[in-house]
């Protein structure tokens, strides 16, 4: 397995930056959302997309989607496919935004590495597995970071956000998380998803719940009644953004990575 | 599902040529233009399962720019507008048919040449 370069989250969200700015260059700039990541994985970056029976041929539970770096090929269990169900889509496009991941952050580790052992067929083993459900893996942590970023780039959703709500006002979500965890009997751990989260979702073709962790990490969605002097809009949202690592270091929907393989990460479906 | 690699071969083929300057040739807005899912696209291109009926053959020539029938015939497939075509002249063409079937391919071309110059 490659080694993983460490990488500081601004480094992650510049990486996303560049990829939109290069494909808007090639093929007109991105105004608006959501992202088109198909169209960055198969157009502007050559890579191959197929739907398969990943579990059953690489024989792992779980399996979300794989990447071969040599092949350029992109491989996403046929589970995730949206066709004809549209509330698949936010998990189906994380899952190609976080294989795009990999392949903007850690492809060099595996050109300079090539020669995987051929588990089944004339495609050698993929590169790289995500799975759902583990922990502690720093390139799946890379990818699902890359995902969050390049679905939900700042600027667009700060221009959303305003154009939604007519201000970067934060909005208070603590009693509508308590009354939405009251009514559906959740632990103290999960976090319901509330209706800005969800209206935005639908803009950016996201989840619910990943949508909520971008906008809790920019400061637009507040868990806690921040204290009045606060109350004040601009400082309010500049102060949050600069929290914005604190707050997206919360293992809130995207809670787990890492593991026993290349890694695995997981994305709880909305509630 | 047998699957037919040289027709899923020429589908990908083309349609990766054509992504790369027009995004909408992605693998699931192609499948979405042509009436199929993704996941069949996919597994028809890298020919494990076969090719789509006729209809879908044709959608996916008019999308890609290339001869239907191109297509049809990789796919082992006769356009079905044929049938409607014999239909309408239930006797002759029929006839027609049998009278030129094992004349080669030139021969072929050279009369319906022939049959294009007394239609018009």
């Amino acid at each position: 397995m490659a080694k993983v370069k460490f990488l500081k989250r601004d480094e992650i969200e510049s990486a996303t930056l560049c990829l939109l700015a290069d494909y808007g260059r090639k093929y007109g700039a991105l105004a608006v959302p959501p992202v088109p990541v198909e169209e960055i994985l198969e157009a502007h970056l050559g890579l191959t997309l197929d739907f398969d029976d990943l579990r059953t041929r690489l024989g792992t539970p779980d399996v979300l989607g794989a990447t071969w770096i040599q092949d350029k090929a992109v491989l996403v269990d046929e589970a995730l496919d949206p066709t004809g169900d549209r509330l698949r889509e936010g998990r189906y496009r994380f899952t190609l935004a976080h294989e795009i991941g990999h392949w903007e952050l850690h492809r060099h580790g595996f050109l300079a590495n090539a020669g995987h052992p051929s588990l089944f067929g004339d495609k050698p083993a993929p590169s790289i597995v995500c799975r759902s459900g583990s922990r502690n893996d720093p390139m799946e942590w890379q990818a699902d970071t890359f995902s969050g970023y390049l679905l939900m780039p700042k600027e667009m959703v700060l221009a959303a956000w305003q154009r939604r709500f007519g201000s970067l006002t934060p909005y208070i979500a603590k009693d509508e998380i308590a009354d939405l965890s009251a009514k559906w009997g959740l632990a103290d751990d999960q976090q319901p998803t509330v209706d800005a989260a969800k209206e935005m979702a639908r803009v950016f073709n996201v989840s619910g719940q990943a949508m909520q962790i971008r906008l809790i990490g920019l400061g637009l969605v507040r868990t806690e009644q921040p204290p009045p002097d606060l109350f004040d809009a601009t400082s309010s949202v500049s102060s949050a953004i600069g929290r914005e690592g604190e707050a997206l270091a919360k293992p809130l929907a995207i809670s787990a990575y890492g593991g026993h393989r290349e890694g695995f990460w997981k994305e709880k479906m909305p509630v | 599902m047998a699957g037919n690699p040289a027709f899923g071969k020429r589908i990908r083929d083309l349609r990766e040529a054509r992504v790369k300057t027009d995004p909408t040739f992605s693998l699931r807005q192609f499948a979405e233009r042509v009436g199929i899912s993704a996941t069949f696209l996919s597994k028809v291109e890298r020919g494990e399962f076969d090719p789509p009926k006729a209809e879908h053959i044709i959608t996916m020539a008019g999308l890609l720019g290339v001869d239907a029938d191109e297509l049809l015939s990789l796919a082992n497939k006769v356009d079905p507008e044929l049938e409607k075509i014999i239909k309408e002249q239930p006797t002759a063409l029929p006839d027609l048919l049998r009278t030129v079937r094992g004349m080669s391919a030139e021969e072929l071309r050279k009369l319906t040449e022939r049959a294009r110059e007394q239609k018009d």
